[in-house]
Order: structure tokens, then C-alpha cells, then sequence
């Protein structure tokens, strides 16, 4: 083997399919981060304005990051859910509904029971978590007793999620004005709303979920390899009901920060919140096929779609570009995720 | 007689039971013409549903039919002025591209088509945002009759619209049971590998099953925006639930290779029936939504070949 052969292939290996995959996308996020004001500072050169690359950005700075961070952190919890399920191999499509759900019946506790968090009324958050987590159970139950694929399923439980939150509201918005509940985002720590610390905490205790518990582990087993998982005994079945509860709990936090950002809860709450956490966590490096990923890579996907539709609306692009743009990044981030090798053929 | 041979007519059954369950509780439901306009009515979702048929009966699913009706419905509206009826042919070849990409990006990107379609769904959405410039734009009333007029005559006192529907239905009941490409269409559906192994080109058909479902969905959002007379990004919202039930109530399983179109009609006639059992109960438009939800659970839970999901439901 001469010098130069060798070291294409040590190089390769440096490269290698599995390293590229795990740091794409940190790195994209990185490169976006940086484009942004790059754009920004093209304009300004060519009108002829003074311009220093990244300090003069209206992207790059604090008050950009906070706004970022704000729109992010209520998808980053549906995301962190349905991370859950995608391990697993399986697929969550009802997050549309049950967001809806659960921020209807929090606005309608916390305002029956006093509409403020210093009386009874703080009691409306467990039981938001709890309905969530009753719909992922009942979602959970639909997939596994009646062996429904996970994305029909849900996709129909989620219909039925939305239908229940319009029956609830009658197409009513519920404005829930309690200041200490909005603290979430009118207080400030740092320059951050109170709503990202929270995120922040629950990204930790998912975290600790996912590395430190049984059930985290399960995930991984289930979507590594479900027959050789069950060969070793592990109850299936029951780990898929976990995993499908533990996404519904996250999804009603999801719904609480995005109640807390608007101070509205209504049938609407929960729109866009498939696609954008679906794009995330596969953009994020969380493999489809199950097994592969985790929240961390989900805080970088939440990141990345967040900073693509704020930084596309600092440089100035029509609002029409971004949902074609997550399109294609999200068949792009699959494509990239998928060993070839090993996928013989597919629905 | 059980069950597994009851199956394949259990569309059948339920749409009388149903019928009949409504007629008792309300005779004037089978008045020809009520019936008659109830049933145009649901022309643009019988449409769809039936492109969804080519997709669901390949064991896929196509997801982004609505968006792309909602693309076809600016499509139209934007250049009816420009092209006359020839926009037609315009908005038929947009939704075959689309429905080409989905199936592209399916087979030979290995992307699950219910991620495929989702997102090629998204990027006709940013079309239709793109052209309508976010907002509802309407047709004008004169060149929308010169044009389009006939789809609201009668023919011998049926309407135009079931006319359309009966020729866009016997094209595709032609399709898939009178062409080798239908045939491998069911190979598809029954079985992928063994479809490989046989030697046919099962991408090619794939795409092809996808181009006929966006075609489907351009030719449903056509006709929405003719009868709606304008076009709007969010237009056709809301039919995606219902060509899905249609096709799965009528007794096409989510895994494929069995029922076709002529289910997909009995499919839609009960989501007919099941409508207008709800307005004479007075349910409201709101709930509506949730009974479908409900009924799309009991459809697939009954329809689906679990067999083929060798053993492992992901």
C-alpha cells in the first residue's frame, strides 16, 4: 500500500458514515447560526452601510436568541415526545390534537378554579400533564391492542384529539391572563423568559430519562431490534404504552409553554406542532428506523428549524419559503439517516 | 359463516344497515333528488379519495392530497384567466409531478411515504402561498362560466358532476383491473418482495401509483375551486381525514393489495350516509371531526391484514 492510498483510507475512516451522521447536525446548526448574518452583512456592504461581520447583526445577538429560544421551547417539548417514539421505531402524529387538548382543559380548570396559580388553580397543571399523558396511554392502547401501524393510529387519534378540543371550546378562544402564569415569558432572567429555563429543566429530565432509567433503555432495546428485545424477554408491548404516555405527558407540557407565550388556549394551539417536530427531531439525527438519537440531538433539530424561520424572517424572504424549505429539509435529513445497506424496502 | 368470510362484504352491509337505520328514522332522506345533490355534493372528496385508493392500495398512504388540492385550487384560479380551460391540463400536470416526487422520493430516497408525502405536502403548500400571495383570491364569474360552466348542467337530469365522477371512476376501476399495470399494482400491494423477486420494476409502478394520487388530488382541487369560484391556500383543509376513512370504510386495508376503487365508492356513499345521519341528529359540524376519527380506528382495526405485519406493528 503506497502513502497516498493509505492515507485516503485512513481519512475515510475519520470521515466515516456513522461520525458524519452524528455531527451534521450540530454543524448545520453552526453554519446557519453564522449564514445568517452573513446575509445580513452582503446587504449592508452593497448598500454601502457599516457593517461588522456578526457584531452589527440583528440575528446574531441576545434579543434575537431569546426570541428563537421563546418559539422554541414549546415544540422542543412535543419534540422531546415524540423522540420517545421515534427510537422505538414507531411514529407519534397526534400531537396536533392532544396539544389542543390539554391547553383547553388547562385554560377551563385554571380559570373554574380560580384563575390565579397563588389559589386551587395551580392544580390545572398536573391535571394538563395528566390528560396528556392519558391520551398517549389511550393513543398507546389504540396502536397496540388493535395492532394499528403507530402513524395511523395516532394520525386518527389525533383527529379525534382536535374534534374533542372543538367540542370543548365551541371554536371559542379561552384567554388566560393570571400575570403570574404569563410570568413564563413576561419575566426575564438573564435576558431569557422563565418559559426556557422550564424547557430546560424538562430537556434535563427527559435526558435523565432516556440514559439513567430502565425505561430509557427499553427505547433504545425496542428500536435497536424488536424481535432479539423480545427474545430477551422484555415486555414490548408495555414499553410501547410507556413511551406512548411519557410522549402525551410532554406534549401537555408543550401545551402549557404555548399557552403561557400567547395567553390563549384554543383549537388552533395546536397547529403546526406535527410537521415542525416531526422536521426536528429527524433533522436533529434521530433516525426513523428507531434505535439511533436522542433529546440532545432534538434540542439541536428544534434549533435548527427555529433558527431557519426567524433567520428567513430577519433577512427579509417571503413567509411562503419557509414551510417549503422545512419540506425539503426534512426529506433531506431523512435520506441522510438512512444506511442503504440496510433498508430493503420501504412503504 | 365468520368473520374472514364476511369480511369483503362488510362494506356492503354497513352502507345498507346505514341507509336503512337513516331512511327509518327519516323517510325524506331517500328523495332521488335530495339524495341526488347529496351526493354531488361529495364529488371533489369522492375524487380524491380515489386517487388515495392508488396510494393506500400499494401499502403507502399520501398524505399531502389536501395540500396539493390546495396548490391545484390557486393554480386554477391564478392562470384561468390567461389559459381559458386549458388551465385544466395545467393543473392535472402539476398534481402528476407532485404525486411523481412523492413516489420518488419514496422509492428511490427510502423515505416512508407518510413522511414523503407530508413533506412534499408542505413544499405545494409554499406554492400556493407563493402564487396566492397568502390570500383568497376568487375567479372571475364570467370567464369561470365560459370555461367551466358546463360542470353545473345536467345531463338527462343527472348532474354533470356524478358524470364527471362516473368517467374519472371507470378510468380507474379500468386502471387497475384491465391493465398489466394494475395487475402490478396488486403484486405491489400484496406483496413487495415477492413483487422483486418476480422481476417487476416495482419503483417504476411505485411512482406511477403516486403521479395517479396527485393527479387524483389536482383533478378534486379543480373542481373545489370551480364550484367555490376562487382558490385559497387552505381551501380543500379537512378532506384528508375523509378520503382516508373513504377508502379504508370501504374496505381497502391500510396494508394493501385487496379492494380498489369500487370499494372506495361504497367507502364514500357510507361517509355520505354517516354525514347526513349526523346533520338529521342534529350533531354538530364540530363533533363531526371526532365520530370520523373514531369510525377511521374501527375501519383500519377491521380492515387490516395483520399477517403481513409479520408480527412486528411499528
Amino acid at each position: 500500500m503506497d502513502a497516498a492510498t493509505y492515507v485516503g483510507t485512513q481519512r475515510r475512516k475519520f470521515l466515516s458514515r456513522e461520525r458524519v451522521v452524528k455531527w451534521a447536525p450540530l454543524l448545520v446548526l453552526i453554519v446557519l447560526v453564522l449564514l445568517f448574518p452573513l446575509f445580513e452583512w452582503l446587504e449592508d456592504a452593497r448598500a454601502g452601510d457599516d457593517h461588522v461581520y456578526l457584531l452589527d447583526s440583528r440575528f446574531f445577538s441576545i434579543r434575537n436568541a431569546a426570541r428563537i429560544f421563546i418559539s422554541a421551547a414549546p415544540a422542543l417539548m412535543v419534540a422531546i415526545g415524540v423522540t420517545f417514539i421515534i427510537i422505538m421505531g414507531s411514529i407519534d402524529l397526534s400531537m396536533e390534537g392532544t396539544v389542543s387538548v390539554c391547553a383547553v382543559v388547562f385554560a377551563f380548570a385554571f380559570i373554574a378554579w380560580g384563575g390565579t396559580l397563588l389559589s386551587w388553580a395551580w392544580l390545572a397543571l398536573p391535571v394538563a400533564v395528566l390528560v396528556g399523558a392519558f391520551m398517549g396511554f389511550v393513543n398507546g392502547l389504540v396502536h397496540i391492542k388493535l395492532k394499528i401501524p403507530s402513524f395511523m393510529a395516532s394520525l386518527a387519534m389525533g383527529f379525534v384529539g382536535t374534534g374533542l378540543a372543538l367540542l370543548l371550546t365551541g371554536g371559542d378562544r379561552i384567554r388566560v391572563e393570571d400575570p403570574i402564569f404569563r410570568s413564563l415569558l413576561t419575566e426575564r432572567w438573564f435576558n431569557f423568559p422563565v418559559m426556557c429555563y422550564v424547557a430546560f429543566v424538562f430537556l434535563l429530565i427527559a435526558w435523565f430519562i432516556q440514559s439513567r432509567t430502565t425505561l430509557g433503555r427499553n427505547f433504545y432495546a425496542v428500536g435497536g431490534g424488536e424481535e432479539l428485545a423480545h427474545a430477551s424477554g422484555l415486555n414490548v408491548e408495555r414499553v410501547r404504552l410507556m413511551g406512548f404516555t411519557l410522549a402525551g405527558a410532554f406534549f401537555a407540557v408543550g401545551a402549557l409553554l404555548a399557552v403561557g407565550r400567547i395567553g390563549i388556549a384554543e383549537t388552533a394551539t395546536g397547529n403546526n406542532f406535527m410537521f415542525v417536530s416531526i422536521t426536528a427531531v429527524v433533522v436533529g439525527g434521530t433516525a426513523l428506523w428507531g434505535g439511533i438519537g436522542g433529546v440532545w440531538n432534538t434540542l439541536v433539530g428544534v434549533l435548527i428549524v427555529n433558527v431557519i424561520n426567524n433567520g428567513m424572517v430577519v433577512i427579509g424572504l417571503p413567509g411562503w419559503v419557509q414551510d417549503g424549505t422545512l419540506g425539503l429539509l426534512v426529506i433531506a435529513a431523512v435520506v441522510l439517516s438512512t444506511d442503504r445497506k440496510s433498508v430493503s424496502f420501504v412503504k | 359463516m365468520n368473520l374472514t368470510r364476511l369480511k369483503p362484504y362488510l362494506p356492503w352491509i354497513t352502507l345498507v344497515t346505514l341507509t336503512l337505520l337513516v331512511g327509518i328514522a327519516n323517510p325524506a332522506f331517500f328523495n332521488p333528488v335530495g339524495l341526488m345533490g347529496l351526493v354531488a355534493d361529495i364529488v371533489p372528496l369522492f375524487i380524491m379519495a380515489l386517487g388515495m385508493t392508488f396510494a393506500i392500495y400499494i401499502g403507502g398512504i399520501d398524505l399531502s392530497m389536501q395540500q396539493m388540492a390546495n396548490l391545484v385550487t390557486v393554480v386554477a384560479t391564478v392562470y384561468l384567466a390567461q389559459f381559458g380551460i386549458a388551465v385544466a391540463f395545467i393543473c392535472i400536470i402539476t398534481g402528476f409531478l407532485f404525486g411523481a416526487i412523492s413516489g420518488f422520493v419514496t422509492t428511490r430516497l427510502y423515505v416512508p411515504s407518510f413522511v414523503s408525502t407530508l413533506a412534499v405536502g408542505f413544499v405545494a403548500l409554499s406554492g400556493a402561498k407563493y402564487l396566492s400571495g397568502e390570500r383568497a383570491l376568487s375567479m372571475d364569474a364570467t370567464l369561470r362560466n365560459e370555461s367551466f360552466g358546463w360542470m353545473f348542467t345536467t345531463v338527462a337530469g343527472i348532474p354533470s358532476e356524478l358524470i364527471i365522477a362516473g368517467v374519472l371512476l371507470f378510468i380507474a376501476w379500468f386502471l387497475q383491473t384491465r391493465t398489466t399495470f394494475g395487475r402490478a399494482l396488486k403484486a405491489v400491494g400484496s406483496g413487495e418482495l415477492a413483487a422483486v423477486a418476480s422481476g417487476l420494476n416495482v419503483d417504476k409502478i411505485k411512482i406511477l401509483a403516486f403521479a395517479i394520487s396527485g393527479t387524483f388530488a389536482a383533478i378534486a382541487g379543480l373542481m373545489f375551486s370551480v364550484k367555490l369560484s376562487g382558490g385559497d391556500a387552505n381551501l380543500a383543509n379537512g378532506f384528508l381525514l375523509l378520503a382516508i376513512v373513504a377508502v379504508l370504510v370501504g374496505g381497502t386495508p391500510l396494508t394493501g393489495g385487496v379492494g380498489g376503487v369500487i370499494n372506495t365508492v361504497i367507502g364514500t356513499l357510507i361517509v355520505v350516509v354517516i354525514r347526513s345521519a349526523m346533520i338529521y341528529l342534529e350533531v354538530d359540524a364540530t363533533q363531526q371531526q371526532m365520530v370520523f376519527g373514531v369510525v377511521l380506528i374501527a375501519a383500519i382495526a377491521l380492515t387490516i391484514d395483520r399477517s403481513k405485519l409479520r408480527g412486528i406493528v411499528k
